[in-house]
């Protein structure tokens, strides 16, 4: 690899020393991470002597692919890791010496780590009560699981500024002017805060902004565990420090004058995960912390034309470009745009475009990504249609649905309420129905129909010979019924004996009868996927709770949550090695997380407002609850303005620093809700073509 | 499907191959999850496969200067209890002062490369190391047994391959490894030494294996169909809809995953807020 004398300098020399290196996306900041782990590798520096730090997994890729591949001894087993997972690790093996000091009713038992789906299920199960008898947050209109992601998105933010819990309701409060009725929210927020927190204190249930109070405030103030860290990795790799929190940015302050060598990257451009804390102001004070300091301005991704394009989307933006243009390249040669007026048009634009870069121009799939500001299903599930009609794979990073309604895991709840009937919680007609279909391959909806309304009573299924009436039996055919019976006399039989935790009911279930041949899952990989993932929630949620209530039924209270949407709700990950050479559909957001550019993008639907818009967010404010944040300070609609745009701003000039190609920008004057579109990019782009138009007709 | 450029071998995925290649295809090339169970009696396994990780647990927070009295207050299990005893008193008999609990370490194998996560590797600068492996299962095998096993040849040769940095960055010559596997039910302890012609037979072994691997364009199914009563692809691969009994199984139920992460918040920040 050849390095640029700067990207030299980071990389081979300064081994010894700890290095501040800044640019933009694209400059090749994070190349020359990598080769630096390598070179210290050569040498002599253990492997496992060396830590990458990333504000979020999806940001050590690139490091985990390149250093896989590298042919260097023990490259590849170089650690990368979030300031969750070593909070994580470290209290898992250090609580015993913090447990009776941080003030948990239970210091002698081990702590349960929260997922986010658990954290939710104990804000329903403990803190939603309380939310119904105060009547709190009686004027906020979104459903409750964002309700609770949000109050616990606010101790989180505490725990990561640096801040008491306590106060997340005044600093609300303080900058805020508008209406009483916002200020009782916060108010509210603050009490379903504390709420929480004194439940979890009570339980020895650690949710993430536990994990890194106690992390930060405790183990890593005690000189065993902060030994046992700093012993071990004597070289940091810190990387997109813009996106990381001030507690992470703390921790690497300390760390630094400790460890033998360190590489600090900043991407000055970055700041997409303010929401989730990141604080690109209070990482940059880590650079005065180095006693080298390196920038990098070469671009080594984007060609001379989109280079350009960004140049001039910046000026249309409103944004302070130098007066010199990056070079001599039309930014209208880097981009199509297509006008539609209404989304599926503009859809059809993008899956023929797609097809046309890999079938006719021989484009690899992997070099196409996909994007918009927000991914609704609808929006996701039209796009795949198109491509696989013009058959192109694509891969998303998210499911078409959350877990509990792929049709696999339905059809397993359904399965486990027809197996259970002293829950009391009969399965649905319908349910059945569907779940009969899912689990017997062939059996289609109207003949599984058949079957319910003729076999299935009092919540139990009758053997197929017990069907009085032949015409269905013919109807149904001998074969699928012989299947309906094996399935039904493996959930008599397992009714027959004592009942099994719902995870081990669902897995001998899969094997022993939906995973056989004749079966609805057999060689279904996505049937198999989504049961694994169910398998895995249940266990987790099993295993924490039983261990809290014992005497608590978990299997149906783990069903009412997947019925409740509770559980089982997040998103699937998407694992399927065939799938690597796809296009691939995304949020914007979560590609700038990936740091991996590619050769073609497709920004759709920039016309909606969502580009660069904060989500509505009532119980909470990133800013507000930010380190750099004045007391006293009034949040005002100028604010919300100004950051909008530079959000803007940054997301447009970040895709394209990730973009070697070109950009397709598709565009439909109706949104989804009907309404005409006019969002902050679609103005910079038709501005920008407009004016450059005229610079181009000399006017 | 063909074994990708960054792949990685492990002790566990060359036994799986040894045992079926589909298996070895099918769980690390296609990384097919398919959650049927391995055995029949699911609560069983899932108690001692959760038991053989608290007690690892518990050895690698007592490594790493936890106190003992401190780590066994919260203890509710009195078998672990007993393990954990026998271990103070007995299981670490004669093993150099120098500790690295839950180590990974990674070499090159062919094209390819090899990891091994040790659960301890102890050492005497420039005299010997000791690889430990603690074994919570009640079946002692016998020793000649136990060296064949490819836990053995991949630990030992790894060590010696790439445990330099261990070392004070001298290379640890075989004749100075010893692997010992220690089990925590009756405190026996068979050790295996190490010498030059074993690890350049194992290194050869190794790399003849990973070359197939690496050759092979398909992976057929095991024809010891035994084996797949205890496979978790039994029903994808038609070899039968029951699990093995618990009794008939030869696994260990101690996991081997080597991947960094889990889930935390900060992952899964697509979710709408
Ligand atoms: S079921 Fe048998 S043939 Fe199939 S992968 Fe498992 S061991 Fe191999």
């Amino acid at each position: 690899m050849r390095l640029l004398k700067k990207q030299q300098l980071a990389a081979k020399e300064n081994l010894d020393k700890r290095v501040f290196l800044e640019g933009a996306a694209g400059t090749g900041k994070t190349t020359a991470a990598i080769e630096r782990i390598k070179q210290l590798i050569r040498s002599g520096a253990p492997a496992g002597s060396i830590l990458i730090i990333v504000p979020q997994a999806t940001l050590a890729a690139p490091y985990h692919e390149a250093l896989k591949r590298a042919r260097v001894e023990g490259a590849g087993s170089v650690r990368a890791a979030t300031l969750g997972g070593l909070a994580v690790e470290m209290l898992d093996l250090f609580w015993p010496l913090i447990a009776e000091e941080v003030g948990f009713a239970r210091p002698t038992q081990r702590p349960h780590f929260l997922s986010l789906e658990l954290a939710q299920y104990y804000m329903t199960r403990f803190i939603q009560p309380e939310i119904e008898r105060y009547d709190l947050f009686n004027s906020v209109r979104i459903q409750p699981n964002r309700l609770y992601t949000q109050i616990l998105d606010n101790l989180n933010k505490a725990a990561l500024v640096g801040f008491p819990h306590d106060q997340i309701g005044a600093r609300l409060k303080s900058a805020w002017a508008g209406d009483v009725e916002q200020a009782a929210i916060y108010d509210d927020a603050q009490r379903a805060a504390d709420l929480f927190r004194d439940l979890c204190r009570q339980y020895n249930l650690l949710d993430f902004s536990l994990q890194v109070i106690l992390f930060v405030q405790f183990l890593w103030r005690r000189e065993p565990p902060r030994r046992y860290l700093t012993r071990r990795y004597r070289h940091l790799i810190v990387d997109n420090i813009e996106e990381d929190n001030p507690a992470a940015h703390d921790l690497i302050a300390d760390w630094l004058p400790e460890c033998d060598s360190a590489l600090l990257i900043y991407d000055r451009e970055g700041g997409f995960r303010r929401f989730l804390g990141a604080d690109p102001d209070d990482g940059y004070r880590l650079k005065a912390l180095c006693e080298v300091q390196l920038e990098l301005d070469n671009d080594r991704v984007m060609s001379e034309e989109v280079a350009a394009f960004r140049y001039e989307l910046g000026r249309s933006l409103g944004r302070r470009v130098p007066a010199e243009k990056p070079n001599a390249a039309d930014a209208r040669d880097a981009i199509r745009f297509a006008d539609s007026r209404y989304l599926p048009q503009m859809l059809d634009w993008t899956a023929d475009n797609v097809r046309r870069l890999i079938v006719d121009e021989g484009v690899s799939p992997k070099e196409i990504v996909i994007l918009s500001a927000l991914l609704p299903d609808a929006l996701r599930f039209a796009l795949q249609t198109r491509l696989s009609e013009r058959g192109i794979t694509s891969r998303t990073h998210r499911p078409s649905r959350a877990l509990r309604e792929e049709p696999a895991a339905r059809a397993l709840i359904a399965l486990a309420k027809l197996a259970h009937p002293h829950w009391g919680m009969p399965a649905e007609k319908y349910d059945t129905i569907f779940a009969l279909s899912a689990a017997i391959h062939d059996l289609d909806l109207a003949r599984a129909r058949l079957l319910v309304e003729t076999g299935y009573k009092n919540n139990q299924l009758i053997p197929f010979a017990q069907i009085a009436d032949p015409e269905i039996q013919n109807r149904v055919t001998f074969e699928l019924g012989g299947r309906y019976e094996r399935l039904r006399a493996w959930l008599a039989r397992y009714q027959a004996g004592d009942p099994q935790p719902l995870d081990h009911f669902f897995s001998a279930l899969f094997g022993d009868v939906l995973a056989q041949p004749g079966f609805g899952f057999h060689r279904s990989p996505d049937a198999a996927a989504a049961t694994a993932n169910l398998i895995d929630s249940a266990r987790e949620f099993r295993q924490t709770v039983s261990r809290i209530e014992p005497d608590l039924a978990v299997a149906p209270e783990y069903v009412k949550m997947v019925d409740q949407g509770v559980i089982a709700n997040l998103y699937l990950r998407d694992r399927d090695p065939k799938l690597r050479d796809a296009v691939l559909i995304t949020p914007a957001y979560a590609f700038l997380m990936s740091n991996m550019p590619v050769d073609y993008q497709f920004w759709l639907n920039v016309g909606s407002s969502s580009w660069g818009q904060r989500l509505y967010q009532p119980l909470t404010h990133p800013y507000v609850l930010s380190r750099g944040w004045k007391p006293g300070r009034i949040w005002t609609d100028a604010d919300e303005y100004a950051t909008d745009q530079e959000m803007v701003y940054r997301i447009v000039s970040g895709l394209a620093r990730r973009c070697r190609k070109r950009v397709y920008i598709g565009f439909s004057e109706i949104g989804e809700q009907g309404i005409e579109q006019r969002g902050a990019v679609l103005t910079a782009v038709q501005g920008m073509l407009r004016r450059l138009s005229r610079e181009a007709a000399g006017v | 499907m063909t074994l990708p450029d960054d792949f990685s071998f492990s002790q566990t995925s060359l036994s799986d191959y040894a045992d079926c290649p589909r298996r070895f295809e099918l769980k690390y090339l296609l990384e097919q999850r398919y959650p049927a169970p391995i055995v029949a009696e699911q609560l069983e396994l899932e108690h001692r496969i959760e038991q053989g990780a608290r007690f690892h647990h518990l050895i690698h927070q007592h490594q790493i200067g936890i106190p003992p009295d401190l780590l066994t207050r919260h203890l509710d299990d009195d078998e672990l209890l007993a393990w954990f005893a026998l271990y103070l008193r007995s299981g670490l008999d004669d093993l150099p002062q120098v500790r690295y609990p839950e180590i990974a370490l990674t070499v090159p194998l062919g094209d390819h490369a090899l990891t091994a996560k040790f659960d301890l590797i102890a050492v005497d600068l420039g005299e010997r190391a000791v690889i430990v492996d603690w074994k919570t299962g009640g079946r002692v095998p016998r020793a000649d047994a136990l060296a064949g096993r490819m836990q053995t040849v991949v630990y030992r040769y790894v060590l010696a391959k790439g445990g330099a940095h261990l070392n004070g960055g001298a290379p640890i010559p075989p004749e100075r490894i010893e692997m010992r596997y220690w089990y925590a039910q009756g405190g026996e302890s068979i050790r295996l030494p190490y010498s030059a012609a074993e690890y350049a037979r194992d290194e050869a072994e190794l790399r003849r294996l990973a070359a197939e691997i690496a050759a092979r364009a398909d992976f057929p199914l095991t024809e010891e169909t035994r084996r797949c009563a205890f496979c978790i692809y039994r029903a994808l691969c038609d070899r039968g809809d029951r699990a093995g009994s618990l009794a008939e199984w030869d696994g260990e139920g101690e996991s081997d995953d080597l991947s960094g992460f889990t889930l935390d918040i900060e992952q899964i920040a697509e979710i709408a807020f």
